[in-house]
């Protein structure tokens, strides 16, 4: 798929493997009554974690830390854009990692193979080609909601931040963002100690070859599609918008700070150590990455 | 033994077990699904260890129901697929009745 894209050789690409495994079912998001959502988004100080590339492992254990510590009081509600310093798969929480993943190709291609702590499908990430961020929020912001309900709060900002950038974005339950161009991205939901962590990746360049020859992707999981060809689903937002991928991560987080207001943050030294902690007794272990084998 | 099943428009639930003396055992579900709290993930292989393969599929999705804790939410699969999923590993067993692990030939349907 790089030829004639003027791509230089070898370029970063990356994409969600969600995206070839689920196709957007047309809903239409407005199911649900959006009146009160900016309310319970502007009741919160928000503050954002610029992302920086980090390591698979360290990521999936700052999700963790994060959200427990906005849980407890101890950190403001925060958004965190993901950086990347390798090539990762990102297995669901539930999700057995003989059925997903080709461990063998994964190696050959220098692949790191983690688990998150949110169910959900594998994403296949390429450090420039996934655009990945993470809310932690209070439990109470999702007061009375539904689960599937509360999924599509979450992304509405994101969803109207696409739409400004001339994507036709809308949301599709359970948990994908799609457009008229094809599946955008999916999110998930991990929920503990009062707070909710919901994380998000979007697709901004795809290598597909690559990711087919990591990623296992059945028959079965393809049973309900119309579509045989993996790359026809999804829309990646380079493509949908011809935009470098950091001016899109800047308009989604100006898109953010205008409407709901956005602090500037980082992590803290102590925080990166309960996470690095994390990821030697638990995130780095074959324990915790085979849990389903 | 392994079966798998698609929700349609949902999301894919795998199941993968053995059976001995005509019950499943080494019961693992897998999948894209989600569910809430983590700890319920567990409740779905002690529901499905030991039951009779002999069980219906409405049968199995009941046991399923009943196993997991009252505030448990599962999202993009159901009792209902993870039966299917179960149904589908033993009736491809029997179609390789060399690998079925002493499966009884003559299992009746319910």
């Amino acid at each position: 798929m790089s030829a004639g894209t003027g791509r230089p050789l070898g370029a970063e690409v990356a994409g969600v493997a969600e995206a070839v495994a689920a196709v957007a079912a047309p809903v239409a998001t407005d199911a649900y009554d959006r009146s009160g959502w900016a309310a319970r988004w502007r009741a919160h100080d928000w503050r954002l974690i610029p992302g920086e590339p980090t390591a698979p492992l360290l990521n999936m254990a700052l999700d963790e830390v994060l959200t427990l510590r906005v849980g407890r009081g101890e950190r403001p509600p925060t958004l965190r854009v993901w950086g990347w310093d390798r090539r990762s798969v990102v297995l669901g929480r539930f999700q057995s990692v003989r059925n997903e993943v080709d461990m063998a190709a994964a190696a050959r291609e220098g692949v790191q193979v983690v688990r998150r702590i949110s169910g959900g499908g594998a994403m296949f990430i390429e450090p420039e080609g996934a655009i990945t961020w993470s809310i932690f929020a209070p439990e109470a912001i999702v007061e009375g909601m539904s689960f599937p309900e509360s999924y599509a709060f979450f992304d509405s900002w994101v969803v109207d931040a696409l739409r400004e950038l001339g994507v036709d974005a809308w949301y599709a339950p359970l948990n994908d963002i799609t457009s008229a161009g094809g599946k955008v991205g999916g999110a998930a939901q991990a929920r503990r100690g009062g707070a909710v962590l919901h994380h998000t990746t979007m697709a901004y360049q795809m290598n597909v070859p690559l990711m087919l020859s990591v990623l296992r992707i059945g028959q079965e999981k393809l049973s309900d599609k119309g579509v045989t060809s993996a790359e026809k689903r999804v829309g990646p937002l380079r493509q949908q918008t011809e935009l470098p991928r950091d001016t899109i991560i800047g308009h989604l987080t100006d898109h953010f700070r205008a409407s709901y207001g956005l602090t500037d943050d980082a992590v803290t030294p102590d925080e990166v150590a309960e996470a690095e902690r994390l990821v030697r007794d638990r995130f780095g272990t074959d324990e915790w990455l085979y849990f389903l084998p | 033994m392994h079966g798998e099943y698609k929700t349609p428009g949902g999301k894919l639930v795998v199941v993968d077990f053995d059976q001995a003396e005509g019950k499943l055992t080494g019961v693992r579900v897998s999948g894209d699904f989600f569910l809430y709290p983590d700890e319920a993930h567990a409740d779905l292989a002690k529901a499905l260890n030991g039951l009779s393969v002999e069980l219906s599929e409405g049968e199995i999705a009941n046991t399923v129901r009943l196993g997991l804790r009252r505030d448990a939410e599962l999202l993009g699969t159901s009792p209902e697929a993870i039966a299917a999923a179960i149904r589908r590993g033993l009736a491809a067993a029997d179609r390789r009745p060399g690998q079925a692990d002493g499966a009884p030939s003559s299992r009746i349907e319910l």
